[in-house]
């Protein structure tokens, strides 16, 4: 796509990119939540593609850094300030956290994605980080693009068009 | 999850009663014969499982139907946007190419097939193993495989790191991906069982 670097960031994968031709990616988000992070200023940006609320539900293995709202939020933060960006000047734009399925087996009430889309919030406000724009929820799925050259930040769906947050 | 050789042929065999099940339940229900031919199993990393049916982004129409019972877990059948209206035009009996687009018949005829194979598996895991399991009523879902297979694979996640993946073609020509899923508790127990009656 015009010489842009498109990167995918997986289940539970945290990227961070400083080069004008990169764009993070998370493909095809349904109960995940996606989390776009961008310093306007050093043009540095990362993106989390969060699984699970809190790390308290793992099982005590190593995880990747971006399964987990809460670690995988501190991470990113981490890694973008030793990339050179400044936590001050960060913006964080999240799409996501749908429900694509009733699942058989699992609790009604324990909707996973909405639980994601909530501890996203916790984990930004707890590091004093502004959620500026947010698309979650619903029951379809996203497609999350951050654009490092401009801090451009795309939602696309099935059906429902494309959209800049 | 590593299987010793003996518990793989186990496995194996109860797919192939399965899906020789749904070939038959399926060429009841239409006018043709439909066969499902040689499946091929194999364990994957959930983290790779969005991925399975042409990249999380890709299109599909997938019916879910859950497993419950003394087994919990999942079974999904995904098609792409074109092997499902070639699936449609199979079930219903027309010329290839007479499914344009889905509609409202095409999609209870897809449903239908995600019950007859949800079905099958869980009357094959019935029937080898003498474990109680029931199906839940079918859903189909139609948007980016990414979506739908990371939602199981966020359940999965909670108790194990890889599912069993079941690739198939209807008739040779149609392909589609069978996902069954147990979660790993219920997988050791599946195995266990099998393995026993043996």
């Amino acid at each position: 796509m015009n010489g842009c670097r498109m990167e995918a960031v997986g289940l539970g994968e945290l990227k961070v990119a400083d080069k004008p031709d990169q764009v993070l990616v998370c493909y095809g988000l349904g109960s995940c939540v996606g989390l776009a992070l961008y310093d306007p200023v050093a043009r540095i940006g990362a993106m989390v593609h969060v699984v699970l609320p809190e790390s308290s539900m793992g099982r005590g293995r190593e995880a990747p850094p971006g399964k987990y709202a809460d670690t995988g939020v501190e991470a990113a933060l981490a890694a973008l300030v030793d990339a050179g960006a400044s936590r001050s000047r960060l913006i964080a734009k999240a799409a996501g956290g749908a429900r694509m399925l009733r699942l058989a087996g699992s609790n009604p009430k324990l909707d996973i994605g909405a639980r994601n889309t909530e501890a996203v919030r916790a984990a930004l406000a707890r590091h004093q980080i502004k959620l500026v724009a947010e698309d979650t929820g619903g029951t379809y799925g996203r497609t999350l693009q951050l654009y490092i050259k401009t801090g451009r930040v795309l939602v696309s769906t099935v059906g429902r068009g494309e959209h800049e947050l | 999850m590593k299987l010793q050789p003996s518990q793989w042929a186990a496995l194996q065999d109860m797919v192939t009663q399965a899906l020789a099940e749904t070939s038959r339940s399926l060429s009841q229900m239409t006018t043709g014969e439909i066969r499902l031919d040689s499946p091929q199993l194999s364990f994957l990393p959930l983290r790779e499982l969005p991925g399975v049916a042409g990249g999380p982004d890709a299109v599909v129409t997938a019916v879910y139907v859950g497993i419950e019972g003394e087994l919990q877990g999942h079974v999904i059948v995904l098609f792409q946007p074109r092997e499902a209206r070639a699936m449609v035009d199979l079930l219903l009996g027309d010329p290839a190419g007479t499914c344009r687009e889905l509609d409202e018949l095409g999609r209870s005829a897809l449903a239908e097939v995600g019950n007859i194979c949800g079905s099958a598996f869980i009357n094959a895991i019935a029937d080898r193993s003498g474990l109680e399991v029931r199906p839940t009523p079918p859903l189909l879902v139609e948007d980016m495989a990414g979506a739908i297979l990371e939602t199981v694979a966020t359940d999965l996640l909670l108790s194990g790191d890889e599912a069993l993946v079941i690739t198939t073609a209807f008739n040779g020509a149609v392909p589609g991906h069978f996902l069954l899923m147990p979660n790993t508790e219920s997988m050791a127990r599946l195995i266990t069982t099998l393995e026993a009656i043996r």
